[in-house]
């Protein structure tokens, strides 16, 4: 049976968080302190979810002078529709667990 | 130079090493994973990051290998397994009509015996056996099913005055 696409414990934590902050754009350390992921899985992640249209990303100025540029990221609308659709799913596991 | 200082080193290496190794197309993701690196001040924490960057990017490179390569191989191995298995089909039906069960030999009879006692002289003469043989069998019609060839022979011997007398 194949595997349903983003439907990992670390693509949903990742879009949990996204969604919690979806109006700012988020660095990738600061993804990574957040959900708990390492980079070794959360950039997989990151691109795969750009390469679906789910999130966007820009190149944001320092803010102290002599640092680079930093990548930053936040979902699309379809990324915050989804993001919410399996949300909904996720609470509605967890209520029929609950039950049983 | 310090241990720590030489965590840092290492981390900006193996960031360089990510972003080499990460395939064309996506080299901004390359970038921005070695530029986040400037803004861990934990040396052991970018170390860290660093070896994840690696990982990321070997992961990415096989993602993206996996489209056309692998693809490609995986269809030469299923073309080559069809071509086995034809082969093997073949081999197997050629193989069956060798391998046919003989069928089971039947019991020889009792008189097939004393006809091999009779061509290796082992018997007592002719005529003993003849009468022996004669004794044993009915009255109405001769056996057919183990018929003496000497009393085949004799057969026609005996008509033959028979066909004398209608002359």
């Amino acid at each position: 049976m194949p595997r349903k696409p983003n439907n990992s414990r670390q693509t949903r934590t990742l879009l949990a968080t996204l969604l919690d902050s979806r109006a700012t754009w988020r660095h990738g350390y600061d993804l990574s302190k957040e959900t708990g992921l390492r980079s070794g899985t959360l950039y997989p992640l990151l691109m795969r979810l750009s390469e679906q249209g789910l999130l966007e990303s820009r190149w944001q100025e320092a803010e102290r002078p002599g640092l680079p540029p930093r990548h930053v990221y936040r979902l699309t609308a379809s990324g915050l529709v989804f993001a919410r659709e399996q949300e909904l799913v996720a609470i509605a596991a967890e209520s029929k667990e609950a039950l049983a | 130079m310090s241990a720590l200082q030489g965590g840092r080193r290492l981390a900006v290496k193996l960031a360089r090493h990510a972003a080499l190794a990460l395939p064309g197309a996506r080299s901004p993701w390359a970038e921005a994973m070695r530029r986040e690196l400037d803004y861990i001040e934990n040396d052991r924490a970018a170390l860290r990051w660093a070896f994840g960057c690696v990982l990321a990017s070997y992961k990415a490179r096989l993602t993206a290998g996996s489209s056309s390569r692998t693809r490609d191989l995986l269809r030469q191995a299923v073309a080559s397994g069809a071509v086995m298995l034809v082969i093997g089909l073949a081999f197997l039906e050629n193989a069956g009509g060798h391998t046919e069960p003989s069928r089971p030999a039947p019991d020889k009879p009792a008189c097939a015996t004393r006809n091999t006692a009779l061509e290796t002289g082992q018997m007592p003469p002719s005529g003993v056996a003849g009468a022996a043989r004669d004794a044993d069998r009915p009255a109405q019609g001769p056996e057919t099913s183990c018929a003496d060839p000497a009393s085949e022979m004799r057969a026609p011997l005996t008509s033959e005055p028979s066909r004398g007398e209608s002359r």
